[in-house]
């Protein structure tokens, strides 16, 4: 393999992973932007979203690689799994908010980040307990086309990936300028007081940024599924650290900083297991967060620090 | 309320009856010999400690029906080295359960435990109780080294004693097998960071640079990530002609599915953390055809003559057996023939001629006929490789009929 | 700390809690001669391991509220420092050099077949102190980068850190045997006899130690440090502002919290005599944590409290509990309960301790903060003396330095494309008063926040009686006199008022870490001394605060509140005081009150610079004042001149009504003609 087509399978594989963490780390920077709060339970809705897809598909009747589809029955299926996904984990995050991390919003001192880690090992042990700890093999209806690019390979799964996280990414960006919701979503990130001095709901946003957030980690656990056709219990800390690790870097409450981010630290993922080694990928990962949040705590695109007191 | 008088109240309570209540084997049931299971039953091993368990407690059930040792019923006691804060099997909590086992009187010998490094922190424990253990899957070879033996075995005589051949077998024989057999040239090795798998790897290793294997890198995956496709992509570039990978199935499965999409004609290789029913259900066909694995005992498993022990032992636990099953089952039968054999020659039955019995013992089992050595080694070591092929006429999540026995890898 | 006594009541429950000591300590020492289970014995020397984790978690998170998620790298770095030099990993070539550390019997000459070798044997007893010092250079070293990180920040970068221990000792495996983990630690010596493997010495130990690091505990909570900890937690600006320094109290929260770590991986490996990576994982953090916010965070004994339960609960009692929950689930036919595994589900019951503790409990099961002792009766009741000071005759004289107190020359600020001070001048002379007034938003909180150092000049000079503060860090400022209130009142909310007041004198102090766990004399004299400059300052206000002395802040009125405010800086000996909006919020009676306060300050020769709003006070108290607007200095000079100026009453109340003024103004002025 020559090193050109090994640095863009590289890439490509680069690529494909930092879209996963862009998914993820959007809906991190959501809930911060407007509540300042590092929701640790965001990864494993992250997980709980890849069982769900699982399930779903399963019902569907597809049990591993038996079932191929193609066309429109593999549109559909797909649009059945992200829906039906999308909206339990967003559900999800709705609830977790409103009955549990409304009560701790406005204490001060670590009680709601607390709160959020108990939540986050809560869920992780009721998958544990009812699912087992083993990896899934997780549905796989999509054919196994590819197309060569020299020596590199590029999969039908990875066109798919982008192309859903970009459909994803756009429309939360479109949601976020142009409703009148996600106007409210960026005025209450501001200003919470002002905003509901101007007549926003304050809850009701709060509410709206944890759904969205939340289906866009159990999206994000959807794709997760089909591209690796594996899940298991364990799989949203480490996703987790690196989306969250993307977020920081992009910038915070910075929608296109954390797709961007997301990209960036794929990329880094990939190389750095090319050209360095796996086993150092984690330190690498976490020197980044490190140094970014010392030197640079506005991240690449963000403009304010998250230093207020 | 909960007030600081009643926090105090409710622990001074507790500790009163922890103190003067919970000591245990006080009574002296002078029939009942009981055999300790200690094992990992919490956390990420906790299913292969269930079957393990079970296959004790079936060579347990059954002596006790066939009244093997007249007068004598064996209690199994189970001791669980997983905590919950470590996810996974604990050093820290199997001192503690070997504490726990050489204080009562009653526990003669056990089986156990899985995993080497609880191992490593019950040796010397169990050697000052002077507590005989058959562990059914731990292979770190240290463990019963002579050079340790100042460590592991402070009071001198073996306890530590296996009914699986350990590492430094299972991967220099399979190097042995890959060379000769199937005549690789060039290899990438992984491991999973985990202490069996980097062992596991470290002998391959060595025994592979040995006959001539070309090692093209080595690197140890982290068992949490999700994505390899970095360092498979680079396997690819190098153009190996195998890889092997020493580690259990939590990053085993993965490996499985993605090495299959990147390296597709790659020759792919394990220890016996890849032979079990969670990689065929974990990954799943395609992806794990052709995968090699080996087994640290004699080939057992599709032996028509276990197939009737297979049946049972499914009927009865509504899972099919996996290899540490039979091993674990092994070892109870070891300890229950040598309580037999100290009964029939009249001599006393406790923990030290237990152990010796254990010893100099020779004792048929399902895996034929197992003997240790001084250090509490199998005398009969022995690898074999399977490879998994599909046979769609047994259920594809069953090790016994997917694992084709291939032969004996050949011995260092 | 308790001023108010209530004679019966305290000696008893004092004699309570020594009663309670005794008995518990007796029950410790003859407990592994009663319960003969060896295991058992074992359980409660890793419980008594886990306590001491979760006091040194305590200091960082419950102390200094410093969310620490990534502690157990301490445990594990003290850990593989005895590990390393207590087995065969590391064998270097055997050298002359070596001798006499062979002599001191910290290495010995070895030989496996080869050239010699060192083996390194390090005593238990020598590995303890020094892991700890390892251990906090690590703290600090791992500390330092979050210095100016918010808490949820410091959070994740702390749990970077954690992850990273772990995987650099998997992954430098010639040093800590990787994966494999460390063979061969030796264990513990004893006047030449080793530990071997019973629990018993080892349970001793682990409890000596557990009442080491609480003693070390107490006293570090009671002293001068504690309290600067406490404050820094319960809001870092105003700690900075009344001197705190928070760089070198937050690293000593981490050094010595990861000290308390360090020994006890020292103890831990010593008794298990293996260490693997895997032992020092993110969920040992968590366990940790969920301990400290389930026993209370920042109550030493709540900790201890909540170690015991949850260790003891996983290792000893549970198995026991999971059986009862299932007989009772089959007798009353729930199948769930009659097959859960509590063991199994240990994790899951502790997420749910988490989030139940934070939604329902947050002190946890034993308060760090006592009852506070209500007012009786008469204290509720009694009538509010109105005036001047009491006592003021217990406060000394303020000497005002020569010259002037404060000059500010030519100071801008600015926010991005915002100019919020622009080239101001403002003289302060030595025990006078000025007053700065101004329209909302004309800067003047802005001066006195680059006066204190919470904001950064962009030009200009800023004199304490003649020396340069402008530059300087606020707790510095307020070291060389300058103490302030604020606006909106930043009062440490969980503590007394006393505590808030002693805290003024955080820099008048001299006692340290080491001064606050030995606590001789000399500290003793300090904190004595302390608390009465305490009292006297409080005791100005009358019956007012005096009888609250250890009532929580949050208790109080708003004017109380902005009372204690006053007496916090006060207590600091300030050469300047500057006071924003000192009688905001008060009725007309209480301005009139405290104007006659602060007047009486000014008689005791403090210089005070003060931001008001309410021209009466200004009129009353201010020699000069000084009026900004939109960033300028508009006017300055006596109040009476400076209410009649043109440029004044157009900025605060527009052109029209300027006119307006003027015109009555001239026509008053042509009535009385």
């Amino acid at each position: 393999m020559t090193t050109t087509d090994l640095l863009l399978q590289q890439t490509i594989n680069g690529l494909s992973l930092g879209a996963m963490y862009s998914l993820l780390a959007l809906g991190f920077t959501l809930v911060y932007g407007i509540l300042e709060l590092i929701n640790f339970s965001h990864f494993n809705i992250f997980m709980v979203g890849s069982f769900v897809a699982m399930m779903v598909l399963q019902a569907l009747g597809i049990e591993g690689q038996s079932v191929i589809l193609t066309g429109l029955p593999l549109i559909g299926t797909l649009l059945a799994a992200f829906l039906a996904t999308m909206l339990v984990t967003g559900l999800l995050g709705v609830g977790i908010e409103r009955f549990l991390l409304r009560r701790v919003r406005y204490v001060k001192g670590p009680a709601a980040m607390i709160t959020t880690i108990g939540v986050s090992y809560i869920l992780l042990n009721v998958v544990l307990l009812t699912a087992g700890a083993d990896g899934k093999n997780f549905p796989d209806p999509l054919p196994p086309i590819q197309f060569a690019i020299g020596d590199a390979v590029l999969r039908l799964r990875e066109i798919m990936i982008w192309v859903i996280a970009i459909v994803l990414m756009g429309g939360l960006t479109w949601f976020v300028g142009f409703t009148r919701m996600g106007k409210a979503m960026r005025a209450t990130a501001q200003d919470p007081e002002a905003a509901r001095m101007m007549g926003v709901e304050v809850d009701r946003v709060i509410m709206m940024a944890f759904f969205l957030g939340s289906a866009l980690a159990g999206a994000g656990g959807v794709i997760f599924g089909l591209y690796y056709n594996y899940t298991s219990a364990a799989v949203g800390f480490n996703a987790g650290l690196r989306a969250f690790t993307a977020a920081v870097l992009g910038g915070i409450g910075n929608v296109p900083g954390a797709m961007i981010g997301g990209l960036i630290i794929g990329v880094i993922e990939a190389m750095g297991g090319q050209f360095i080694a796996t086993e150092w990928t984690d330190v690498i990962i976490f020197s980044i967060l490190v140094l970014v949040l010392v030197f640079r705590p506005a991240g690449l695109l963000g403009r304010v620090a998250p230093n207020k007191s | 309320m909960i007030t600081r008088r009643s926090a105090f109240k409710v622990a001074a309570g507790v500790a009163a009856t922890a103190t003067f209540g919970a000591t245990q084997g006080a009574q002296a049931a002078d029939k009942v010999v009981k055999i300790a299971l200690e094992m990992s039953f919490t956390g990420s091993d906790a299913t292969s400690a269930v079957r393990a368990a079970q296959g004790a407690q079936m060579a347990i059930d059954e002596a006790n029906a066939a009244k093997t040792v007249p007068g004598y019923k064996f209690e199994s006691v189970k001791f669980d080295d997983g905590t919950a804060t470590a996810g996974q099997y604990d050093p820290a909590q199997g001192a503690t359960n070997a504490r726990k086992m050489v204080s009562d009187k009653d526990i003669l010998a056990s089986v156990g435990p899985q995993m080497s490094g609880v191992g490593k922190a019950m040796a010397p424990i169990l050697s000052a109780g002077n507590l005989a253990t058959i562990t059914p899957s731990s292979t770190n070879p240290d463990i019963t080294d002579p050079k340790f033996a100042a460590q592991f075995k402070p009071q001198g005589k073996a306890i530590y004693f296996r009914t699986v051949a350990t590492d430094a077998y299972q991967g220099p024989n399979m190097a042995n097998y890959m060379a000769e057999t199937l005549k690789i040239k060039s290899i990438y090795v992984l491991d999973d960071s985990g202490a069996y798998g980097v062992g596991l790897a470290d002998a391959f290793q060595g025994q592979a640079e040995k006959k001539g294997i070309k090692i093209l890198g080595r690197d140890k995956l982290d068992p949490k990530a999700a994505d390899y496709s970095a360092i498979l992509t680079k396997i690819k570039s190098l153009n190996a002609d195998a890889i092997y990978y020493g580690g259990v199935g939590q990053a085993g499965v993965k490996i499985c599915k993605q090495a299959y999409d990147i390296i597709p004609k790659t020759i792919k290789a394990g220890g016996d953390g890849m032979f079990g029913a969670d990689l065929l259900t974990g990954a799943g066909f395609p992806a794990v055809e052709g995968w090699y694995a080996t087994q640290a005992s004699p080939h057992v498993v599709d032996d028509p003559k276990l197939a009737k022990w297979s049946k049972k032992y499914t009927d009865l636990y509504k899972m099919g057996p996996d290899d540490y099953t039979v091993t674990s089952y092994d070892a109870t039968v070891i300890i229950i023939d040598a309580v037999k054999s100290l009964h029939a020659a009249g001599k006393p039955i406790n923990r030290d001629t237990v152990r010796d019995a254990i010893q100099a013992s020779k004792t048929p089992t399902l895996q034929g006929t197992v003997s240790f050595d001084a250090n509490g080694d199998l005398v009969n070591k022995v690898i074999s490789v399977y490879q998994i092929t599909k046979d769609t006429t047994k259920p594809l999540d069953d090790p016994s009929s997917q694992y084709k026995y291939m032969g004996v890898a050949p011995m260092v | 700390m308790s001023v108010t006594t209530h004679p019966s009541a305290s000696l008893s429950a004092a004699q309570k809690k020594k009663l309670g000591l005794f008995l518990l300590t007796l029950f410790i020492l003859i407990f592994p001669y009663v319960h003969d289970n060896d295991g058992d014995i074992d359980s409660m020397a890793n419980a008594a391991a886990y306590a001491t984790l979760a006091l040194g978690l305590n200091i960082v998170v419950g102390f200094a509220g410093l969310l620490d998620l990534g502690y157990a790298a301490f445990f594990a770095i003290g850990a593989y420092y005895y590990g390393i030099l207590t087995s065969f990993q590391v064998m270097p070539l055997w050298s002359p050099g070596w001798a006499p550390l062979a002599a001191l019997g910290l290495v010995e000459k070895m030989n496996q077949g080869g050239p010699d070798l060192v083996h390194f044997t390090l005593s238990f007893w020598i590995a303890l102190p020094t892991a700890a010092l390892v251990a906090a250079f690590f703290g600090v070293l791992f500390g330092a980068p979050t210095l100016r990180l918010r808490g949820d920040y410091l959070a994740i970068v702390t749990l970077g850190f954690g992850e990273i221990v772990p995987i650099v000792a998997r992954n430098v495996d010639s040093v800590t045997n990787g994966a494999a983990g460390l063979n061969g630690v030796q264990a513990p010596h004893l006047f030449g006899s080793s530990f071997g493997v019973s629990a018993t010495p080892y349970y001793y130990v682990g409890m000596a130690l557990v009442a080491l690091l609480i003693f070390i505990s107490i006293r570090l909570r009671d002293s001068r440090i504690g309290r600067a900890w406490m404050a820094l937690r319960e809001d870092e600006t105003a700690a900075s502002a009344m001197g705190v320094n928070l760089v070198r109290l937050k690293l000593l929260a981490f050094a010595i919290g990861a000290a308390f770590a360090g020994m006890t991986g020292v103890f831990f490996v010593a008794k298990l005599q293996t260490a693997t990576p895997e032992m020092f994982g993110f969920p040992v953090s968590t366990m940790v944590l969920v301990m400290v916010v389930f026993g209370g965070m920042g109550s030493v004994w709540g900790v201890v409290l909540g170690a015991a339960i949850l260790q003891l609960l996983q290792s000893w009692f549970l198995k026991d509990m999971s059986g009862w929950v299932n007989a009772f689930g089959d007798m009353i036919g729930v199948q769930w309960l009659a097959h859960v595994d509590l063991v199994q589900s240990m994790e899951l019951i502790f997420g749910i301790i988490l989030v139940v503790m934070m939604l329902f409990r947050r002190d946890g099961l034993i308060p760090a903060r006592r009852k506070q002792p209500l007012l009786n009766f008469e204290q509720q009741h009694a009538e509010v003396r109105r005036g001047g000071f009491v006592g003021l005759d217990r406060i000394p004289k303020w000497q005002p330095g020569r010259g002037n107190a404060l000059e500010v020359r030519g100071v801008t600020v600015k926010f991005g494309g915002l100019t919020a001070l622009n080239k101001v001048d403002i003289t302060v002379p030595a025990g006078g008063v000025v007053a700065v007034i101004g329209p909302n938003g004309s800067g003047k909180s802005t001066l006195f926040n680059v006066i204190t150092g919470l904001v950064h000049a962009d030009g200009g000079s800023i004199k304490l009686e003649g020396a340069e503060i402008l530059g300087l860090a606020p707790h510095k400022v307020l070291e060389q006199g300058v103490a302030r209130t604020f606006q909106n009142i930043r009062l440490f909310p969980n503590l007394t008022v006393l505590e808030n007041v002693l805290i003024g004198q955080h820099t008048r102090l001299r006692t340290g870490a080491i001064a606050a766990v030995l606590r001789l004399a000399g500290t003793r004299a300090e904190e004595a001394r302390a608390l009465r400059w305490a009292m006297d300052i409080i005791g100005l206000f009358g019956n007012r605060l005096t009888p609250r002395a250890n009532q929580i802040v949050t208790g109080l009125s708003y004017a109380n509140r902005r009372r204690v405010e006053i007496a916090r800086a006060l207590a600091s000996r300030p050469k300047i005081l500057l006071l924003d909006e000192p009688t905001a919020g008060m009725n007309p009676a209480e301005t009139l009150e405290l104007a006659e306060q602060i007047k009486s300050l000014h008689e005791l020769g403090l210089t005070i610079l003060l931001i008001e709003h309410k021209l009466d006070v200004v009129t009353t108290l201010a020699s000069t004042v000084v009026v900004l607007d939109h960033g300028d200095k508009i006017a300055e000079g006596k109040p009476e001149d400076v209410r009649r100026n043109d440029e004044v009453l157009t900025a605060y109340l527009g052109r029209a009504v300027r006119e307006a003024v003027k015109a009555e103004a001239l026509a008053e002025s042509a009535n009385v003609v």
